[in-house]
């Protein structure tokens, strides 16, 4: 392989591609799109809120009366504490019951259990009829947070500081036919904003990947390059400026990220109290570091097969009908998201977390809204990992082949006996 | 170059499915000349190119291209003007140039400054940064001739390269060209323009149906032909030409046409026939065209187009 005609097919697909229009479009596009989503969102939800009738049920922990005290001190929200109780184990089911039945009434809107907890002091549970606005419970997590720090942290032990600030409020919504867990984890939000980075960025790349290549083929530029480069050299090349195209895009909404979250939102939050929403918590270092193993990983498998399903096509039209099977299990991954986010522990969800296709967007989803053991993380990454390898040595042979084909389409069969013989 | 030949080609073999491209052709390229390749559509002179080029592989037969084996392995010595042209379309003139180059081999600086000073030469110094899209087709073909010869191949491959040029044009991808074999490259010119062929050419190949049916010396074949064909400029009837006597075949082009005679006949006897028929204003004695030999080689056969 010559590494400088690598390098040069590379360069070139890298420019053309950050000089082109859609590229120029959506690296700015995006952005302005989360921007308006999250002010939006963040407008309805504040604004029916006049008042907030709290409760603190204690389980013997201690910290109930300091929490309320903070409670009652958030100026950004208009909270009354109704009642604040310290309750001994045997009544405890009957209190949490008795404050459960005045939400369904109307007389309280939502109350905080603290429980014992030998690691961290206690733990908090919200239950309410709402538990979906980011801001309320973002608040609310903070306020726990402080309070235990407060009553338990005694400058020994430090280490166990921090997963008292990372602790999520467990939240539980109060409906009329009962109590169920759910509503809303500040994980949810880098969970479906990075998972929908990586399918947008894999699902829109991928495409253009395998057009640039329908085009270069229908052109006959191909006849001109492959007499050149080999086609391993050049689908190395071109998956290179790809990705370098990507990470360039990926680069510039991090970097847009970091002043919105730097400078823009604190300015705004000193209006609004947007800052609630803990940013610094939802895209931690941890989260951010499995993002980018699994979006490298899923994106260049995903690039390749794209670039080998282009190497098929003659036209752009028989590229469209195409391009489907691609597609599809980026979309079914995407989507499966939502279902691991809320059982992340579930077998379906573990089953989707280990197939290659789908580990990008199934394994980040657990990590991130779970805890997963991490021989179960290393293995997903691994058979990721395989599954690129697999994808980069079958696009290679496909492409080789089929990249000087003209005329009729190869079907399935063909492929395979490519892929076999080559 | 140290070559004996620049190309080699023995017995090659190509199929694609059930039909036989290439079959069983030989031919030979002696270094510094202008080899002329001569076969109507689909006879297999693409194929052919690809395989020199080490787009294909041969199925069979044996190949040397600049002494090697695998043109492959003398790829950046190799220079191609495909006959369907390929430019990206939304790409700077100038950094496609330069990008050509850098895949046969140059470096990416000296890429940029070949690409500068072609276009300059072309005349086409300001539009340098404007895009393919942007350029006349007798643009773009320039365009496409210097990316096959930025990296001074010693082998030149140009497939139809004066199709769809202007004269102007062509007089000038003429002189480049012949710029190339004063540089000591050989050129391979694939073209159906006869004219261009018999200017240029000093060797040829005609390929039909896959296979070489003639090649050699340009001068020799034409002398072996012999001074059996008869130039008329006549006025009148064209039907009036046909079953002339010693006469196997005529060529009309309405007010001339060539006659091809039967190797024992008397041109006297074929000129007495004509006065009776149609007013001839000039008759002469020659050796066959390319055109004729071609036509004669190939059979003319009016359903198959002939690409000019």
């Amino acid at each position: 392989m010559n590494l400088n005609k690598v390098t040069q097919v590379a360069r070139r697909e890298f420019i053309a591609r950050v000089r082109s229009k859609a590229f120029i479009f959506t690296t700015l596009l995006v952005p302005g799109l989360f921007v308006v989503w999250g002010s939006i969102s963040g407008l309805l939800q504040r604004t029916d809120i006049d008042e907030l009738r709290l409760a603190v049920v204690d389980y013997e922990t201690g910290i109930g009366a300091n929490l309320t005290e903070r409670l009652e001190a958030i100026e950004a929200l208009p909270i009354t504490i109704e009642e604040s109780v310290e309750v001994a184990p045997a009544e405890q089911e009957a209190v949490r019951q008795r404050m459960s039945d005045a939400i369904r009434e109307g007389d309280l809107d939502g109350y905080l259990v603290l429980r014992p907890d030998s690691e961290i002091l206690a733990r908090a549970q919200y239950f309410a009829r709402e538990t979906g606005n980011p801001v309320i419970i973002g608040r609310l997590e903070r306020a726990v947070s402080a309070a235990v720090l407060e009553n338990w942290f005694t400058g020994e032990e430090l280490t166990r500081v921090r997963r008292v600030q990372g602790a999520d409020l467990e939240t539980i919504t109060v409906s009329e036919e009962g109590e169920e867990a759910g509503g809303f984890w500040v994980a949810y939000i880098s969970t479906f904003v990075l998972g929908m980075l990586i399918y947008m960025m894999t699902l829109m790349h991928g495409q253009q990947m395998a057009l640039a290549i329908v085009e270069e083929k229908s052109s006959r530029l191909i006849e001109l390059i492959i007499g050149a480069v080999t086609a391993v050299e050049f689908m190395a090349g071109k998956i290179l400026g790809v990705l370098g195209a990507g990470l360039t895009q990926l680069a510039v909404w991090i970097g847009m990220g970091l002043v919105a979250v730097l400078y823009v939102l604190p300015a705004l939050a000193m209006a609004d109290g947007l800052m609630d929403l803990n940013l610094a918590e939802a895209f931690s270092l941890g989260t951010l570091s499995y993002f980018v193993v699994f979006f490298l990983l899923g994106y260049l498998m995903y690039v390749t097969l794209f670039a080998a399903i282009g190497a098929t096509c003659n036209s752009t039209e028989e590229l469209q009908h195409a391009m489907f099977p691609g597609m599809l299990p980026i979309l079914i991954g995407f989507f499966s998201t939502f279902y691991v986010m809320t059982n992340p522990n579930a077998f379906a969800s573990k089953v989707l977390s280990f197939i290659p296709l789908f580990t990008p967007f199934a394994m980040f989803a657990r990590v991130n809204v779970a805890e997963p053991p991490l021989w179960e993380v290393w293995l997903g990454i691994l058979l990721l990992l395989l599954g690129v390898m697999v994808s980069v040595y079958a696009a290679a042979k496909v492409f080789r082949v089929s990249i000087l084909m003209h005329g009729k389409r190869p079907a399935i069969s063909d492929i395979w006996r490519m892929v076999k013989t080559a | 170059m140290t070559a004996e030949t620049a190309i080699r080609c023995e017995d090659l073999v190509k199929n694609f499915d059930t039909t036989r491209a290439v079959d069983n052709l030989s031919l030979e390229v002696s270094p510094g000349q202008i080899f002329g390749l001569l076969g109507p559509n689909g006879s297999g002179k693409t194929t052919t190119i690809r395989i020199v080029l080490g787009i294909f592989v041969p199925d069979d037969g044996s190949l040397l291209v600049l002494g090697h084996q695998d043109p492959l392995s003398v790829r950046d010595q190799l220079g191609y003007l495909p006959e369907e042209r390929g430019l990206y379309p939304r790409m700077r003139i100038d950094e496609q140039l330069a990008f050509l180059g850098t895949i046969r081999g140059l470096s990416f600086r000296e890429a940029k400054r070949r690409a500068g000073d072609w276009l300059e030469n072309l005349g086409l110094a300001e539009k340098a940064k404007s895009q393919t899209l942007e350029l006349s087709k007798g643009m773009q073909q320039k365009v496409q001739f210097a990316a096959a010869v930025i990296h001074e191949p010693d082998l030149v491959v140009l497939d139809e390269p004066f199709s769809g040029l202007d004269p102007v044009n062509t007089r000038l991808l003429k002189d480049l060209i012949l710029e190339q074999k004063a540089r000591g490259a050989t050129v391979v010119l694939s073209t159906h323009r006869m004219d261009q062929v018999e200017q240029m050419c000093e060797s040829i190949c005609l390929i039909h149906q896959g296979q070489a049916v003639l090649t050699g010396k340009l001068d020799e074949i034409r002398a072996s032909y012999g001074k059996s064909t008869v130039r008329l400029d006549y006025d009148g009837d064209a039907s009036a030409l046909a079953g002339l006597e010693g006469v196997r075949e005529v060529r009309d082009s309405g007010r001339s046409a060539s006659l091809l005679m039967d190797p024992t006949t008397d041109a006297q006897m074929v000129l007495r026939q004509l006065l009776d028929r149609v007013t001839v204003r000039g008759f002469s004695l020659e050796e066959p065209s390319v055109e004729d030999i071609f036509l004669d080689k190939v059979g003319y056969d009016p359903r198959h187009e002939v690409e000019s």
